[in-house]
């Protein structure tokens, strides 16, 4: 009879055991325990518009079953994500996308201020993760007005400790910037990360190794479609408008701020800049560069409000020329990326010709005259941009020019590549031209040079910080351990990128930013967020769903 | 006769009104706001807005659609977003391509459909006939981009005989359009994909002849020529090859319409600067204006040759009149 109790006591038991497999306070009621976690939706890119940020989403939905909470992954049309997290409602629980590694991110007040920045978590503003935090709020704010630039390095290695512990988002992964040019054609070539082998300084350096092909073609699988800076809004145009624009400053290789149109600045006080312009510079037209058309571009850009550069220039208060070759500018607060980001970026035009257009937005701007070191000849769209040397410019190019020849597809370049009709790509090779380039089967590609530049934009896991559960940094950390960075990276990537993880904004492949100290979560290992949950007070009730600390 | 046509014509207009109004509303719904695809999203919010008013795009539906219209009705089809200038001169600059290399496929597929359909019915039950039909069927069925593909691998970068991309050498000038399109480069650039285009579309000529020729071979006039003494050959291709091209002919004027979209892929497969991509592309970036105006336009053309193919009807079949 007592033994017979006993087992029936353990077969409940086991019965009971088997119901809450999920581990957990089986001993506490279900309606003692704190709310359930809700039902989720995570907007993941579509397959065809990227695949890995598609799949990983899906992984998460089945990694978040196993632990009890329901996520929906739903493909979602990207500008259609873009209106959702931009909207008014901010009605949305996690999503995926990306923030491209442009070069003016490089400087970290993009990936520190403008992404995480409580001021930012408003609707229409960056940080679509709505993360506030008062203490990184003030070390965002710092890193910002600190003009120097060691002292403001410290502060963005203390911002990147509290990001990486509080997980405001997880990063799943960066492509690695494979690309490829004809080393038997040409020679001194950079490879800058965030910009690939076509960046602002390859065609300046690079050399021709015969006399019989001077001027490399530069192929591209996206077309250009404005040549009117003022108007123009694809990365792709810019890449050619800036070698036919110069630009006061002008970022090295190394990623420092150099001289360039200007000869030095004083930084007279936080928010006062005195940018002395280089004399002797004339326009392509033959007319002197003077201060007036500095003075003239940078307020014709300020006076934009929807312009390309409206974040680099909202924060000038006004520009005005000090003498003949001297000119002001008056912050509206100390912004210590005016130098990098800024004057790096706005092109001079030339006033004589801008002033008399009208609307600068609308002129169709056919033959552009800049000052900067290539000089426009002609366009087709849809076919190429032809280019040749300055020949007045400061600084001796060794290239005649270039051709940016525009293909529809990347497998018409990769048969021109092998045909020897291209000598520099200016986009990403996707993994299987990688390896067939590599693989060089019958010595068809022997010719070229495979190059690879870690990118320092990222792929990542947004959360919305603003709802549970993704308001509670215990689940936001225990989450990091679900995602599987490996299959990311070796697998759907097949090797090229590099490593995500929690909170992870600038990576590895910035180098002068990047804080090496700090320990991300970066490992797959759901047990552990599984025990995580636990001590953090998670809970799963009778149904093995995961219920809220109370 | 005049009068029927007066007749289409006006059908057309009312039928390309209605067109225009569901493409316009089509973009309309199309999920997501234009502005996404035009601008970073880091920029300003403010800046996004301007940008929508730039365009109109805050104004109410119907305003839209006002102003719509009333542009429509002038022919203006605006500026489109991504290009800053008429719609009208981006698809002029891009359609010359498209059609020459459209009208060379047709060249390829009708000449070679036209006899090949004829000599085929001729032949009826021979082994050439099915290997005709499969041959034909084969590129028809096989995607186009992958036959392209092969194409350029065999013939350009294989063999070396034709360019492999683009319609032109790489920094070849000149501007006007003789200079442009009649020269033996232009011309090496034209032949792969105007025989990849052309036998995809081979089949429908091909079979349409084949079938017309079939029913045509049994008409006493066939028996008449015969015994007549003619030679094979003059009965083949002067007595029954002739009305047999009636229903070919009405295909053809059909096919203009369509291959403009079917031709995408060839131009994306060839780096072809034709207006195939840029519809794609006015699609994807929503460029409203652009990809409206192509849609329009590319109606228009295949209404007008939906009457032009019956009109020419009238004139090869005396036995067919219109009121």
């Amino acid at each position: 009879m007592g033994k017979m109790h006993i087992f029936r006591m353990a077969l409940a038991c086991l019965a009971l055991s088997l119901v809450v497999s999920c581990g957990g306070r089986a001993d506490v009621a279900d309606e003692d325990m704190g709310a359930p976690v809700p039902n989720l939706v995570i907007l993941s890119s579509l397959p065809e518009a990227n695949r890995v940020n598609y799949e990983m989403a899906q992984e998460l939905a089945e990694e978040l079953a196993k632990i009890g909470v329901t996520l929906e992954a739903r493909p979602t049309d990207f500008s259609v994500l873009l209106d959702v997290l931009y909207g008014e409602d901010m009605d949305y629980d996690a999503y995926t996308i990306g923030w491209s590694g442009r070069v003016e991110r490089l400087d970290p007040d993009m990936f520190i201020h403008s992404i995480n920045h409580s001021d930012n978590a408003v609707a229409g503003a960056n940080n679509t993760s709505r993360f506030s935090n008062a203490e990184f709020d003030i070390l965002a704010d710092a890193q910002r007005q600190e003009m120097d630039v060691e002292a403001r390095r410290e502060i963005v290695w203390r911002a990147q400790r509290i990001l990486a512990e509080e997980v405001p988002r997880i990063t799943l992964y960066s492509r690695a910037n494979v690309q490829t040019y004809d080393k038997t054609r040409f020679t001194n070539m950079v490879n800058m990360s965030g910009e690939g082998l076509f960046n602002e300084w390859s065609p300046l350096v690079m050399e021709p190794l015969s006399q019989d092909h001077t001027v490399p073609v530069v192929a591209s699988n996206i077309n250009i479609t404005n040549l009117n800076p003022f108007a123009a809004r694809s990365v792709y145009d810019w890449r050619n408008l800036r070698l036919i624009y110069d630009k006061l400053v002008r970022l090295s290789p190394q990623v420092e701020p150099e001289p360039w149109a200007a000869t030095g600045w004083e930084i007279v006080e936080d928010t006062v800049v005195d940018v002395t312009i280089r004399e002797g510079m004339t326009f392509h037209d033959g007319k002197p560069v003077t201060v007036d058309d500095v003075v003239w571009s940078y307020q014709t850009w300020m006076d934009l409000p929807d312009s390309y550069f409206a974040s680099f220039t909202n924060p000038i208060e006004s520009v005005e020329a000090r003498d003949g070759q001297t000119v002001r500018f008056v912050l509206e607060a100390p912004y210590a990326p005016f130098i990098t980001t800024t004057l790096t970026q706005i092109p001079i035009v030339p006033r004589h010709i801008w002033e008399n257009v009208g609307d600068v937005t609308q002129y169709e701007n056919a033959r552009p005259v800049g000052s900067g070191p290539f000089k426009f000849v002609r366009f087709r769209p849809g076919e190429e941009l032809v280019t040749e040397r300055f020949d007045d410019y400061f600084f001796p190019v060794n290239i005649e020019g270039y051709i940016f020849k525009i293909y529809a597809s990347p497998e018409g370049v990769l048969s021109d590549l092998e045909l020897k009709n291209v000598d520099v790509i200016s986009y990403d090779l996707i993994p299987a031209h990688i390896n067939q380039i590599k693989n060089n089967e019958g010595g068809r590609f022997s010719h070229l040079e495979l190059t690879e530049a870690p990118d320092i934009g990222f792929f990542y896991i947004g959360l919305n910080n603003n709802r549970p559960p993704f308001n509670n940094a215990d689940f936001r950390r225990a989450l990091t351990y679900l995602v599987d960075y490996d299959y990311a990276l070796d697998v759907l990537l097949e090797g090229y990128g590099s490593r995500g993880g929690g909170g992870l904004v600038i990576n590895a492949a910035n180098e002068f930013w990047h804080n090496p100290e700090v320990p991300i979560y970066d490992t797959y290992d759901p047990e552990k967020a599984r025990e995580l949950l636990a001590e953090a007070g998670f809970t799963w009730d009778s149904n093995g769903r995961l219920r809220m600390p109370r | 006769m005049l009068f029927y046509i007066a007749k289409r014509l006006m059908v057309m207009v009312i039928m390309l009104f209605l067109i225009a109004t569901m493409i316009f509303l089509m973009f309309r719904t199309m999920p997501g706001d234009p502005t996404a695809s035009m601008v970073d999203p880091s920029i300003p919010r403010e800046a996004r807005q301007a940008l929508l008013e730039r365009y109109g795009l805050h104004e109410s539906l119907w305003t839209q659609y006002q102003i719509f219209v009333q542009d429509l009705v002038r022919l203006d089809f605006g500026n489109s977003f991504f290009y800053n200038r008429p719609v009208l001169r981006v698809i002029g600059d891009r359609l010359p391509a498209t059609l020459i290399l459209m009208l060379s496929a047709m060249l390829v597929a009708y000449l070679a459909g036209v006899l090949g359909g004829a000599w085929m019915a001729w032949h009826r039950g021979s082994p050439l006939e099915s290997v005709g039909v499969t041959f034909s069927l084969i590129f028809r069925s096989a995607p186009t981009f992958w036959v392209g593909l092969m194409a350029i691998m065999v013939f350009s970068v294989a063999l070396g005989w034709f360019p492999a991309q683009g319609m032109r050498s790489t920094g070849y000038t000149g501007d006007t359009f003789f200079e442009i399109f009649v020269n033996r480069d232009f011309l090496r650039h034209l032949i792969l994909p105007s025989i990849v285009a052309g036998f995809y579309f081979l089949a429908t000529p091909l079979l349409i002849m084949r079938n017309s020729m079939l029913e045509v071979m049994s008409e006493d006039y066939i028996e008449m020529a015969r015994a007549k003494g003619l030679t094979e050959r003059r009965v083949l291709y002067h007595h029954a090859a002739r009305n047999a091209l009636l229903p070919v002919v009405t295909a053809g004027a059909l096919f203009i319409g369509a291959a403009i979209g079917g031709q995408v892929l060839i131009e994306v497969v060839f780096s072809w600067p034709g207006l195939g991509r840029e519809i794609v592309q006015a699609v994807t970036r929503s460029d409203y204006p652009l990809a409206q105006g192509v849609f329009i336009i590319i109606s228009a053309i295949m209404m007008f040759m939906n009457l032009v193919a019956d009109v020419v009807y009238a004139f090869l079949d005396p036995r067919i009149t219109y009121r």
